[in-house]
């Protein structure tokens, strides 16, 4: 049976996922039309290459339509439910470098960590006859390490998934949970991460991820083979 | 939604029992608003419930209780207290397994300023209720009461801002244990630039104020409604104060003595009174109001030595304020009733003024021999 492995669709994470199969010894022969979804392995006709976009990535591999897919850890723990139930995580590419963080205002010079946090928002109701209010970008991610890892129940989740960084200053939310890599948006709006591992929900990075299923020795072979290769050469 | 034949024979049975009972069975609908369970219970809730959203926009849900529902429509009403109101009908919650409907049956009575008495006839109701809805079913009580625990905390001179974060872990012993061992161990020193550190060394709130509010200003937040310049400022002072204090080894036995005591009901005061003499407390106000309840439930008929009193027994949701309660039967894992004491939660519904309400929630799917009637 023919294993599907999906790859990212553009940017970055397409060329260095692209460049890690190739240092690991895959040539990947792309369609001659660009705008073809699909793409082949030379000398390997059991492994399809699908181009998806990242988060169709972590969707698919939650329902099982895909077998092995690229994308970032942050999506696949964010989009499925019950991710570990579900999806396997193979390989950590060294790659697409994401930290999932707690972010406040730089004002809130009194809140360094999440007891910190615990504490006003365990007051804030009082205060503002409301709950804090949280933007989350991930916010199946932010909800373990609020509620459970750090017992900060009380805040409510709001709006949208994008421009996270921005609804402290449209008064949409207090404070936020966001994606970042360096950091300077969160600056650039005067927000700060909390201190060390109390502002680190998730730090994210493009692995190798595999739908848990029932599997042939000889498909189960192949991924083995394609995990054990794209580690060497991650590490390389 | 159709009910079969049988399941509507049931419901009528169940409200004649809660109208025997003195109830005023109300009508509640399924489809709610989201917002006020979410902003009263927590965003965990939200992986838990169905939500969908009307064409405007406006988030809702299917009912997954009864209490909030009950209590928007007596503020909806603004009718007159004390009220106490009954219902049956079908929840709804998310399951990784198993079903995702289930029916429930309760009494929530609003407004009696007599808690002890209120609280004792909630209990009392919930096993009148069990008595003929399951007559045969052997039952097992136990109680709990944050009450007890804010008086012990506040007797050991534990600060306002760790009482509070505490009270919200009430119910979750590994989560207070957690929470006391961080606040025993030194803390980590605050990250703050020069200037906050220099007014925070003289002590000077005042001009702490203004420099937070310059950065709020910078920062477009003055005018965003969240926490203010004042807040912050107070907070930071209050911070500075207890950056040394830890829990003292004295006070974080005498919460972990407290949280494991366990007993029959009908000796839980003289257990609770030897226990705030070992360590010198004065807790009499909240044990005056747990025996006044003792009280209330003999007067009522409930023998208080077959209920166990558990003291770390609570809920970790904000608008319980006193009185919890679960009744087990047949020697079942889950409760077949839960119960408890939500002073808080009409003001946080939105009632012009406080209401404080206690009442009982039957789980009737896990009532042995409910659903086979005919």
């Amino acid at each position: 049976m023919t294993l599907t492995l999906a790859l990212p669709s553009k940017g970055r994470l397409k060329d260095e996922a692209l460049a890690l199969l190739t240092r690991a010894g895959y040539t990947v022969r792309l369609p001659d039309d660009a705008r073809t979804y699909r793409a082949a392995v030379e000398g390997e006709p059991r492994l399809e290459i699908a181009f998806l976009s990242a988060s169709e990535i972590a969707r698919e591999l939650g329902a099982g339509r895909i077998d092995l897919g690229v994308t970032g850890e942050d999506l696949v723990r964010e989009d499925v439910p019950d991710s570990e139930s579900r999806v396997a995580l193979l390989v950590r590419l060294g790659f697409g470098h994401a930290d999932v963080v707690v972010a406040v205002p730089q004002a809130w010079f009194d809140v360094d960590t999440m007891a910190d946090l615990g504490e006003v928002a365990a007051g804030f109701r009082a205060h503002h006859g409301r709950g804090v209010r949280i933007a989350p970008q991930e916010w199946r991610l932010a909800n373990p390490h609020f509620s459970q890892t750090h017992g900060v129940p009380l805040y409510r989740v709001v709006g949208g998934h994008r421009a996270t960084e921005g609804a402290p200053a449209a008064g949409q939310a207090d404070l936020v949970v966001d994606i970042t890599s360096t950091g300077s948006t969160l600056r650039a709006n005067r927000l700060k991460v909390l201190a060390g591992e109390d502002g680190v929900v998730l730090r994210s990075q493009a692995c190798l991820f595999a739908a848990r299923a029932e599997r042939s020795s000889g498909d189960s072979a192949l991924i083995a083979d394609l995990a054990a290769r794209l580690e060497k050469a991650a590490a390389t | 939604m159709t009910l079969s034949p049988a399941r509507t024979r049931a419901r009528v049975d169940i409200e004649s029992i809660l109208e025997g009972l003195g109830a005023d069975v109300i009508h509640v609908p399924v489809i709610q608003p989201a917002d006020a369970f979410l902003d009263t219970a927590g965003e965990q809730l939200r992986r838990r419930i169905f939500l969908t959203a009307s064409e405007d926009g406006e988030t809702l849900c299917l009912r997954p209780e009864f209490t909030i529902p009950v209590c928007l429509i007596h503020i909806a009403r603004r009718a007159a207290t004390p009220a106490r109101y009954g219902y049956a009908g079908t929840v709804f919650r998310q399951r990784r397994m198993g079903a995702n409907e289930f029916g429930q049956a309760g009494i929530e009575d609003l407004g009696d300023t007599d808690h002890a008495r209120a609280d004792a006839r909630s209990l009392a109701d919930a096993l009148a209720f069990m008595a003929q809805a399951a007559p045969d079913a052997e039952l097992a009580v136990m109680l709990g009461d944050q009450a007890v625990f804010e008086a012990v905390m506040e007797a050991l001179g534990l600060p306002q801002a760790w009482r509070a974060r505490l009270l919200h872990m009430f119910g979750d012993r590994t989560r207070l244990d957690a929470a006391l061992s961080e606040l025993a161990a030194p803390r980590v020193a605050a990250n703050l630039p020069p200037q906050v550190e220099a007014l925070l060394a003289v002590g000077d709130e005042a001009a702490l104020a203004e420099l937070v509010e310059t950065e709020l200003a910078v920062a477009g937040l003055a005018a965003a409604g969240g926490r203010s310049a004042a807040e912050i400022a107070a907070r930071l002072v209050a911070r500075k104060r207890l950056a040394d204090v830890r829990l003292d080894a004295g006070a974080r036995d005498a919460l972990a003595g407290f949280l494991d005591l366990e007993c029959p009901l009908s000796e839980a005061p003289a257990r609770l009174s030897t226990f705030a003499a070992r360590h010198g407390i004065d807790i009499a106000r909240a044990l005056a109001d747990f025996s006044a309840r003792i009280e209330a439930l003999a007067a009522l008929g409930v023998d208080a030595a077959t209920i166990r009193y558990r003291a770390a027994f609570g809920r970790p949701l904000d608008y319980y304020s006193g009185l919890v309660f679960e009744v087990f039967a047949g020697g079942g894992e889950l409760p077949v009733i839960g119960g408890g004491r939500y002073d808080r939660l009409l003001s946080m519904l939105g009632a012009a003024n406080p209401v404080p309400g206690v009442g009982f929630s039957v789980w009737l799917d896990r009532l042995a021999g409910m659903e086979a009637q005919p």
